[in-house]
């Protein structure tokens, strides 16, 4: 109504066409630049360029629709009487405004081309998309990083000393401290390269650099989310990466291998594609629209996985609608969806030598368990004997009773943990050690009542002689439930065993108090068995639940005892076995269609999307039906090119990061038009080029980097003189070349053009590992399955760490099962990623949490002690040795006299403990010199 | 122990002015230098505009970018998605469709086929000035909403807890986000040098499904998580079990002389001079983490006003001595204090997730949040508190107005649901945002949870669109692209 009023008013007030420079642009240059203009583009929308502002912005495109102004979203936004939609937000355009730009759209929008007073950029026109400029004369490190500090009136800082290099340059490499035999041949030999040199082949440096890389790809062992369960497999992708880093697989190698190992040999390496958090089906919601945002959420997970790791691109950005900043459209981004739209999160089996060997072995130790276990049967302590049994637990419970005749059996459940109770496996054994209860043998059962779930709960599978929650019994009601079985003729029974989930995967609805019992030839009911004599059921203690040999005569307890102890090893050796058959690293499936969506949302998809690398960086498309493996190793290819301009940048900038603390690009996830650039662009081409003609080695770029000077510099920063402490006076000393102190504090004090060696904190790991190798405690066994820092592996109801340290949980924290988003108690605190995002640089922060927990642990007490007697044993009962010792293991040096002086008195009347606890805080045990 | 419990020793502060003087250099003053010279290699691309944050003092009071109404915060998280139809949301017409099914409705939401329409499981009646509907489950805090500000269509972009409680925990479903509590003490700090700046709380029954995601720093600085406390369980590593005090001053004085010595041969190194200042908060933390769990002094009409002398309902009394918690920390200027009630997943039987049997566990749930939080509002009152204190009380979604089909719980529902402020530049007794009438669907003014977390930050004086912190390439937001500041909830 409003609106053709205004029409009205406008056509006849407004003799003279509307000119859209002269009427229209004012306009919108003194109300709506602000937001939607060159700087800000709200909304998706820019008005000042007409490209831009006749395609509309991201919600209501377009906004403009030639000749009908009733039906432009821009119209309506400046007329509208809701106070939430109005622009502009301040307050309503004046009306002869208004009437102008709603002429001007009813005479078709007029806007002449090269009026414009902006220009759109050529999102392309970007360092990083440009090939690498290599320099034609001979260059160095030193020589570029010179160059440029000269420019600035700053130069490198003298040699660092020995102790100092070998500290750092071992920390680097291997993210633990020289040994005091190290330190004392290198200060007779100062053989720089071969120190670099043993440094490479120590396993120890995959075990340092294979974590850089699992930051980056936020690798985990257990799923995220809600639940956060186990992913009990992962860990081969973990040992992949170490052992990628320590043999110096060639990194375009390693690019192909971790997008498509599954055609090269190496399954583990496709962990890669899944590392992310995801729901599992049981988190999904039942309705369709939650299942397909799932998987677009899991899709997503990968495309920013790669475009960060690989070309530190945000691809993800352009999910919701085209790149803000990148060259980078929604259609490119579903473009690279539908390379890995046949990938689905899930274990794999691997099909290596050593796990068809596991396989085999698995059968074998699985057929011996069941010998076990049948002899182990006669053991099991007696039902109302008197003595007491172990508490129920899900995964396998065992009623033995005096053998009694009869043709029916009934199992009562009294009450459960929660829910309905579930029962996945009823056997009933006779005197024979046949299980009477397979419905195989003509068993017949009946319920009180069942909840059915088509092939997964349902009665039959009740004694279907198939174990685990998806083939299981369900009962209908609330904590209670009962089963009866009918043999086709009386048998002599003797036990019961039976199990909420025998894969030991589900705790819930068991089954806590219960009853057994058989029916004589009369009908009458007897109980043979039930919780009574059982220990109190207590879910926290699981030890109540182990098999015990209570109950047992002496002449049974001396038969029992060596089955027992062979059945726990044989059950480790199954278990360890089983874990090298699978590997976390995805399924391939035919793919998903790809649609373009609209604002992201699954509910709104657009047209069909086919495989392409970014358009803006390459024209790599593949048609429609390429095949699942084929899609992924086109993608893998294109990344992986010596042409691609962003794959060797981006990683060798990861190595100059590794060893400086910074990258030449400080953000080494974006490469893109919003990230910083170079400070030394020239040497990040240089070292790129050197990566590819090298044959892409991450081992070549640590010599070429460690042995320069620049690295090799002191990390000391000079004193201040007076007169820097303002800026005025710090021009003043700029300007003074002929003065010999360093400015390099008052023009660069972040170190960016590396006047000295910018020296770090270390980080989490390297500290926990560091602590451990000086008190003598380190285990170096490598791989496998993770150990454990808490209670879980993963789950809802919270972690207490394990604070008792043994072999197993003193390894290497990489070996460490890493629970998503559960930071670890001492060490988490120290900037460790928590999994949930990438992390391509760790940020160092210093709080008092830090300090707390590296002063009062219990692991920083008990690893003092154990400095202290690692140091007693060595260094003999003379204090001053001791103390010495102390020093030359945690610092590489000996105390100077005065250190000696003053610290003697307090170890004596405090032990060597207090001194051992106050060098794991300390500043220079803690810092990469 | 001569540990500095007031201010920091005479060496401590040596310390930190030389470290404020190179500070000097490396933040404010080297940074103009800095930015010059980067500034002169176009090198500036991405320009963060997050707060400036002293290594040596990370929790220091900032400015906000605005004079705002809050300085602190506490958030009742209740985990597991209270219905809103239970408690604030009053849908009468519900009565008339009791146990008739939904024309039109779904025929399967998240957990699997939908039942009929169920009427409030509670009956409501009107309260206080406003006379706003609210239900019997929950009398006490029914009493104060004449001090509320609710929002009753509130959105959610997931329907699974996991997600949904990323999402209203750091405004994103993935996992790694910054939370909320860190986002607000990065950009502000804390009054308090002497306790963490955020403490999260968990519910006495176990962590909220993510947990820790909930309180987590995401990429900004490990300085700004929240640290875990409550009445159960105290500050991890406050002491060193097993170590006599003498023998532990031992250890410190060593440690000051090591890193005493280490510092004068490295000078103008900052990282240093802030460690070195970090094990002097510490021991101050040592001293007054401890005495603010001690709830010994609180007496007796207070630990009654709370419910945290109910001798019938442990689990009552228990999240009544971490609401007591709660106000101790807001009394002495910690910063944000986020106070769970409910847990993980466990049927509905530790939090708010009613599926099956949702009147038989909202039976037990209720009071165990009702009494305490309400008295924990009345407290934080009647001290003056809340004159610049925020309590947000919040869920992750809401449910559905018809029963599961086969049981007597409702599914999950984003699509609308409701959430309450009060205290600190809050609009008192105001409601905005509908549903429709069933309380299916947010209908009227609907707000997806970045406008809730956008009001939240705006309250304490903080643009959420200024907020940022740069990670892999984005300046990140703790409301991503979106938000807008409900302005009908503010005074």
């Amino acid at each position: 109504m409003k609106l053709a009023a205004l029409i009205l008013i406008t056509t006849s007030s407004l003799a003279a066409a509307v000119d859209f420079a002269r009427d229209v642009r004012p306009i919108l240059q003194q109300h709506c630049y602000s937001c939607h203009g060159e700087k800000k583009q709200k909304a998706g929308l820019r008005l000042d360029i007409k490209a831009a502002a006749l395609k509309g912005g991201d919600k209501h495109s377009p906004d403009i629709i030639s000749g009908k102004a009733s039906d432009s979203p821009l119209i309506h936004f400046i007329t509208t009487d809701d106070d939430d939609e109005l622009m502009p937000p301040k307050g309503k355009l004046p009306a002869s405004d208004i009437a102008t730009l709603t002429t001007w759209i009813n005479e078709g929008a007029p806007w002449p081309e090269g009026v414009d007073l902006a220009k759109l950029e050529d999102r392309r026109n970007h360092w990083s998309f440009k090939p690498l400029q290599v320099p034609s004369s001979p260059q160095s490190i030193d020589s570029f990083i010179d160059a440029k500090l000269a420019k600035k009136n700053l130069h490198l800082s003298p040699p660092a000393d020995p102790i100092s290099w070998l500290r750092r340059v071992t920390f680097d490499l291997t993210g633990l401290p020289p040994t005091p035999t190290e330190v004392s041949a290198f200060l007779q030999n100062k053989d720089h390269a071969a120190v670099i040199e043993r440094l490479l082949k120590s396993e120890r440096y995959g075990e340092r650099w294979a974590q850089h890389w699992l930051d980056v790809v936020r690798y985990a062992d257990t799923h995220g989310f809600e639940v956060n369960t186990e992913r009990p497999n992962s860990w081969p992708y973990r040992d992949y990466v170490i052992r990628s880093f320590n043999n110096d697989t060639p990194y375009d190698r390693f690019i192909k291998e971790q997008i498509v190992g599954d055609a090269m040999g190496q399954d583990a390496a496709t962990g890669f594609l899944v590392t992310a958090s995801v729901l599992l089906p049981g988190q999904i919601g039942k309705d369709d629209a939650s299942k397909r945002l799932a998987r677009q959420d899991s899709i997503d997970e990968m495309v920013m996985n790669i475009g960060q790791t690989f070309l530190g691109l945000s691809i993800g950005c352009a999910r919701c609608h085209d790149h803000k900043f990148d060259p980078i459209t929604a259609k490119d981004y579903y473009a690279m969806q539908a390379f890995v739209a046949g990938v689905e999160y899930a274990d794999r089996d691997l099909h290596t030598p050593a796990a068809e060997a596991s396989r085999a072995e698995e059968k074998q130790l699985k057929s011996r368990l069941a010998e076990i276990d049948k002899e182990l049967a006669h053991f099991v302590p007696m039902a109302k004997s008197g003595a007491e049994r172990p508490m129920i637990n899900p995964r396998e419970n065992s009623d033995r009773f005096t053998p009694v005749k009869t043709q029916r059996l009934r199992f009562t459940i009294k009450t459960t943990t929660n829910l309905e109770p579930c029962i996945d496996e009823l056997e009933v054994f006779n005197t024979r050690g046949e299980n009477v209860a397979l419905a195989s043998t003509g068993t017949k059962r009946k319920s009180s009542g069942d909840i059915g779930v088509a092939e997964r709960h349902e009665l039959r599978f009740l004694t279907d002689g198939r174990y685990g929650n998806s083939r299981s019994w369900l009962s209908n009601t609330l904590g209670k439930g009962w089963v009866e079985l009918e043999f086709p003729q009386e048998q002599q029974v003797e036990r019961v065993v039976w199990s909420r989930d025998r894969d030991g995967k589900l705790t819930d609805r068991l089954a806590t108090d219960y009853q057994i019992e058989i029916s004589d030839a009369a009908g009458q009911w007897h109980t043979v068995a039930d919780a009574s004599d059982r220990q109190k059921f207590d879910p926290k203690n699981k030890k109540l639940a182990k098999p015990t040999l209570k109950g047992l005569t002496p002449a049974e307890n001396k038969r029992a005892r060596p089955l027992f102890e062979e059945k726990s090893r044989t059950e480790k050796q199954i278990a360890q076995a089983v874990n090298l058959q699978k590997v976390f690293a995805g399924t391939f499936r035919t793919p998903d269609d790809i649609h373009l969506l609209n604002r992201g949302d699954p509910e709104q998809p657009k047209e069909t999307v086919t495989p392409a690398v970014l358009s803006a960086l390459g024209n790599v498309t593949l048609p429609k039906e390429s095949a699942e493996q084929d899609r992924r190793r086109a993608l893998a290819d294109w990344i992986a090119s010596p042409q691609n301009t962003l794959t060797a940048r981006v990683m060798v900038n990861r190595i100059w990061q590794g060893h400086f603390g910074t990258g030449l690009v400080q953000t080494p996830s974006d490469f893109g038009r919003m990230g910083m650039k170079p400070t030394h662009s020239e040497l990040l081409d240089y070292l790129a080029a050197e990566f590819i003609r090298s044959g892409w080695s991450v081992k070549h770029m640590h010599r070429l980097i460690l042995i320069s000077e620049t690295y090799g510099q002191s990390s000391q920063t000079q004193d201040l003189p007076q007169a820097s402490a303002s800026p005025a006076n710090g021009n003043e000393i700029v300007n003074h070349k002929s003065k010999i102190i360093n400015e390099g504090p008052l023009l660069d004090s972040d170190v960016r053009y590396l006047w000295r060696f910018p020296s770090r904190r270390l980080e989490a790991e390297s500290i926990r590992d560091s602590i451990l190798a000086v008190s003598g405690r380190l285990n170096l066994q490598m791989y496998g399955r993770g150990f454990n820092l808490f209670d879980q592996r993963g789950g809802l109801s919270g972690f207490d760490p394990i604070e008792t340290f043994t072999p197993e949980n003193q390894r290497r924290m990489i070996y460490s099962h890493k629970v998503r988003r559960e930071p670890e108690t001492v060490f988490g605190a120290f900037d460790c990623p928590d999994a949930g995002q990438s992390t391509a640089r760790r940020i160092e922060s210093t709080t008092p949490i830090q300090a707390l927990n590296l002063f009062n642990s219990r692991f920083t007490l008990e690893q003092s002690k154990a400095f202290a007697t690692r140091v007693q044993h060595e260094a003999g009962t003379d204090l001053n040795k001791q103390i010495t010792l102390a020093y030359q293991l945690s610092l590489s040096r000996p105390p100077t006299a005065t250190e000696l002086t003053d610290t003697t008195p307090l170890v004596q009347s405090h032990g060597l403990t207090a001194l051992c606890r106050a060098l794991f805080n300390s500043n220079e045990f803690l810092f990469v010199p | 122990m001569s540990l500095p419990s007031e201010h920091l020793s005479p060496a401590g502060h040596a310390l930190l002015d030389r470290r404020r003087f190179l500070s000097s250099s490396s933040t404010a003053l080297g940074s103009i230098a800095l930015t010059n010279l980067l500034g002169l290699d176009g090198l500036l691309a991405a320009q963060a505009n997050g707060p400036i944050i002293d290594p040596a003092r990370p929790y220091a009071p900032r400015q906000p970018h605005f004079p705002g109404k809050a300085k602190n915060v506490v958030v009742i998280f209740c985990a597991g998605a209270v219905s809103q139809l239970e408690t604030w949301d009053y849908k009468p017409e519900l009565i008339k469709w009791d146990d008739k099914p939904l024309p039109g409705g779904p025929a399967v939401t998240f957990q699997g086929p939908a039942g009929n329409l169920a009427r409030p499981q509670y009956a409501f009646r009107q309260r206080g000035q406003t006379g706003k509907w609210v239900s019997d489950m929950i009398p006490h805090l029914a009493e104060l909403t004449d001090d509320f500000a609710f929002v009753h269509s509130l959105t959610s972009k997931s329907n699974t807890h996991g997600p949904a409680e990323n999402f209203l925990s750091t405004g994103f479903n993935l996992d790694g986000f910054p939370s909320l509590g860190a986002w607000t003490t990065y950009a502000l700090g804390s009054e308090n040098q002497d306790l963490p700046s955020y403490v999260a709380i968990p519910d006495p029954r176990g962590v909220p499904q993510n947990g820790a995601n909930n309180w987590g720093p995401g990429f900004l600085p490990a300085a700004f998580q929240g640290t875990t406390m409550s009445s159960k369980a105290p500050v991890r590593h406050l002491a060193a079990p097993g170590v006599s005090p003498s023998t532990d001053q031992a250890a410190r004085t060593l440690l000051q002389r090591m890193n005493a010595r280490h510092l004068e041969a490295h000078p103008g190194d900052g990282k240093l001079a802030a460690r070195i200042a970090s094990y002097e908060l510490a021991a101050r933390m040592q001293l007054s983490v401890p005495e603010i769990s001690d709830l010994s002094t609180e007496p007796a009409h207070i630990l009654k006003l709370y419910g945290a002398d109910d001798t019938q309902n442990a689990e009552k009394a228990a999240f009544a001595k971490n609401c007591i918690l709660a106000r101790r920390l807001i009394e002495k200027g910690v910063r944000f204090v986020q106070l769970f009630n409910g847990a993980y997943a466990s049927g509905g039987k530790l939090n708010w997730d009613g599926h099956n049997a949702l009147k038989e566990q909202y039976d037990v749930h209720a009071p165990i949040l009702d009494q305490p939080a309400a008295a924990l509002i009345r407290d934080l009152k009647s001290r003056g508190l809340l004159e610049d204190t925020l309590v947000v009380w919040c869920t992750e979604f809401g449910r559905m107005p018809f029963f599961q089909k086969g049981a007597k719980g409702r599914d999950h529902n984003p699509d609308g649901f409701t959430c309450w402020m009060t205290g600190a530049g809050v609009k008192p007794g105001s409601s905005c945002g509908e549903t429709d009438e069933l309380g299916q669907k947010a209908v009227k003014d609907i707000h997806p949870l970045y406008d809730f977390n956008a009001t939240i930050l705006h309250l304490l004086g903080l643009d959420h669109e200024r907020l940022t912190f740069e990670h892999n390439g984005v300046q990140r937001r703790l409301t991503n692209v979106e938000g807008h500041v409900i302005k009908q909830m503010l005074a």
